[in-house]
């Protein structure tokens, strides 16, 4: 069965856009209607929500500010540089996972990474810095830089039953072709810029989703082994392609199919 | 289990499937709204005739690439004075199995008459803009939605 | 009864009286069909969605929606609105199963 289905997916990486010879691409007239979708997304009602759940556990963007150790005038630069390297964590970290820190600091238990009120505070701290461009700086120092080897690795590296790569997906060669009426998305274009629009509201999902959320997504439908949040692997695989969407203008929350 | 959801996710790829297949009906519901686009448009016009018109405008995705969320805008050019305004804007769609979405009805209070609102369509069918106007005449806009996978995807 | 999370935006954000600014509305709210089966129970959902939604402007009514399961799961409307002096925009809506909620905004004009 396998090598069936490895000639089946390669035929559907290769077709273009067609669909039983109808064309299936999108007008640029509707790419401007969801477009403007975004303006009224229903996961801002769960950004608003993430706003109301910091103040009300540790008195808002002030004291996550001082956690930080930043002034409030920088909060917003600060945050569009997650994943970092946070000593008093002595590990890199996501914004979510700092955000767990300080719930500790703040004598709450932290929210579980897969939580949904995670996703709604991890959401709002990162739109704190919308308007900013990501300035992730994996040569800061080695930790990160050794976080960004890995997630090049887990990206590029074959894995699972059907020995497939993020790559194999989501590289130059095959961008732009037609999966299942879905053209695959180049994570590392500006346009796309994939670490700047997430966490996003998934439409097929109802529902607000975090970028490594979304990389489970992939990893489960391609047979790739589910990598856990918050692991080492899993922070590895968001700082390589935060890093590919570097200088690209944060804009939380996406909208996403 | 796995290897389905890797179907439905990639498997049905384009070339492999020749159709796409709705993973639900809305036809077999049990207690669901069962209102055909003719009983809900004679029911909004009392039977009158509805006109097309170039002061309504529908804007539809021409292809929408998910079915459960589908924008639909309708902008009516009317000055919206008490002589003179849209009184209520309807959404119809041609073959859910309840072909009416939302009635909007409008004072001149909201300065201009447009609604936006994201509906479900269970497949490739029509969207309608029914409008009732203050002076009794009905207006009608519709365009065709194509669906590449079905309402609950 | 669930307190459902929703919001109202008005854009532009600054505005003044006379001014004629788009509303939105948006709710958490599963618009259920009643036509779709839970994936583990293999039961039928029972139909559950927003039939009405009222938006009025101190007091007085300016618009009223009669709205179908058909909408989106977390639907969002979006009307426009002529500003006419400060205070405050109520938004009341019901769902078939009866479940009622409101949520309101301050109107401030500037100049
Ligand atoms: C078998 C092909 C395949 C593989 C392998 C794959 N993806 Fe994807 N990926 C897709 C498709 C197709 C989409 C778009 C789906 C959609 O629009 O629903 C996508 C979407 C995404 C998105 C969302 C893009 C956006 O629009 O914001 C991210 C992020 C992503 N993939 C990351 C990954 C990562 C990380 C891996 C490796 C763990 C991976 N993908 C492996 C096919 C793949």
């Amino acid at each position: 069965m396998k090598p069936g289905i490895k000639i089946v997916l390669s035929l559907a990486l290769l077709s273009s856009l067609s669909f039983g010879g109808e064309s299936f691409a999108m007008s640029d007239a509707d790419r401007a209607m969801y477009t403007e979708m975004l303006e009224n997304n229903p996961a801002d009602i769960l950004v608003e929500s993430g706003n109301e759940l910091l103040e009300e556990l540790v008195g808002g963007d002030a004291a996550l500010a001082a956690f930080y150790k930043v002034t409030e005038d920088d909060l917003a630069k600060y945050i569009a540089g997650f994943p970092r390297y946070i000593e008093d964590f002595k590990q890199v970290v996501t914004i979510s996972q700092s955000l767990q820190g300080l719930m500790h600091k703040h004598g709450h238990k932290p929210f579980k990474l897969k939580s949904a009120k995670m996703f709604e505070l991890s959401s709002y701290v990162k739109s704190i810095a919308n308007g900013e461009n990501i300035n992730i700086d994996i040569n800061a120092n080695k930790h990160i830089k050794k976080s960004y080897a890995m997630g090049e690795n887990n990206y590029m590296t074959p894995r699972g039953g059907r020995g497939l790569a993020c790559n194999s997906c989501h590289s130059d060669a095959v961008i732009g072709t037609v999966l299942r009426t879905q053209p695959l998305p180049d994570l590392s274009s500006k346009g796309v810029a994939v670490a700047a629009t997430w966490p996003a509201y998934r439409m097929t999902k109802s529902s607000l989703r975090t970028l490594p959320r979304r990389f489970q997504g992939c990893m489960k439908n391609a047979l790739l082994k589910v990598i856990p949040l918050g692991s080492e692997e899993m922070v590895a695989l968001e700082v390589y392609l935060t890093h590919q969407a570097k200088g690209s203008e944060i804009a939380i929350p996406g909208l996403k199919r | 289990m796995k290897r389905r959801d890797f179907f439905k996710h990639l498997g049905s790829a384009a070339v492999v499937a020749a159709t796409v297949t709705p993973t639900m009906s809305f036809a077999a519901a049990k207690q669901a709204n069962t209102i055909s686009y003719k009983n809900a448009l004679d029911a909004i016009t009392g039977g009158k005739s509805a006109k097309t018109s170039k002061s309504v405008h529908l804007k539809v995705p021409e292809i929408a690439e998910n079915g459960a969320v589908v924008p639909v805008t309708i902008t009516v050019d009317s000055p919206m004075t008490d002589a003179d305004y849209v009184k209520a804007i309807h959404i119809l769609v041609s073959k859910n199995g309840n072909a009416r979405c939302l009635d909007a009805h409008l004072t001149p209070a909201n300065g201009k008459a447009m609604l936006a609102t994201r509906v479900k369509l269970n497949g490739t069918q029509d969207v309608s803009a029914v409008i009732a106007l203050s002076n009794g005449e009905f207006l009608i806009a519709t365009q065709g939605v194509k669906v590449t996978i079905g309402g609950c995807g | 009864m669930a307190k459902r999370k929703s919001l109202i935006k008005i854009k532009p954000k600054k505005y003044k009286d006379g001014d004629i600014v788009k509303v939105s509305f948006m709710v958490m709210h599963p618009m259920e069909t009643g036509t779709r089966k839970d994936k583990k129970t293999k039961q039928v959902l029972p139909a559950k969605y927003i039939n009405n939604v009222k938006f009025a402007y101190n007091g007085k009514v300016i618009t009223t929606l009669n709205v179908w399961e058909t909408l989106s799961t977390n639907p969002v409307f979006t009307t426009y609105m002529k500003i006419n002096g400060k205070g405050n925009l109520t938004v009341n809506y019901t769902d078939n199963t009866g479940e009622a909620n409101e949520k309101s905004k301050k109107i401030k004009p500037k100049g």
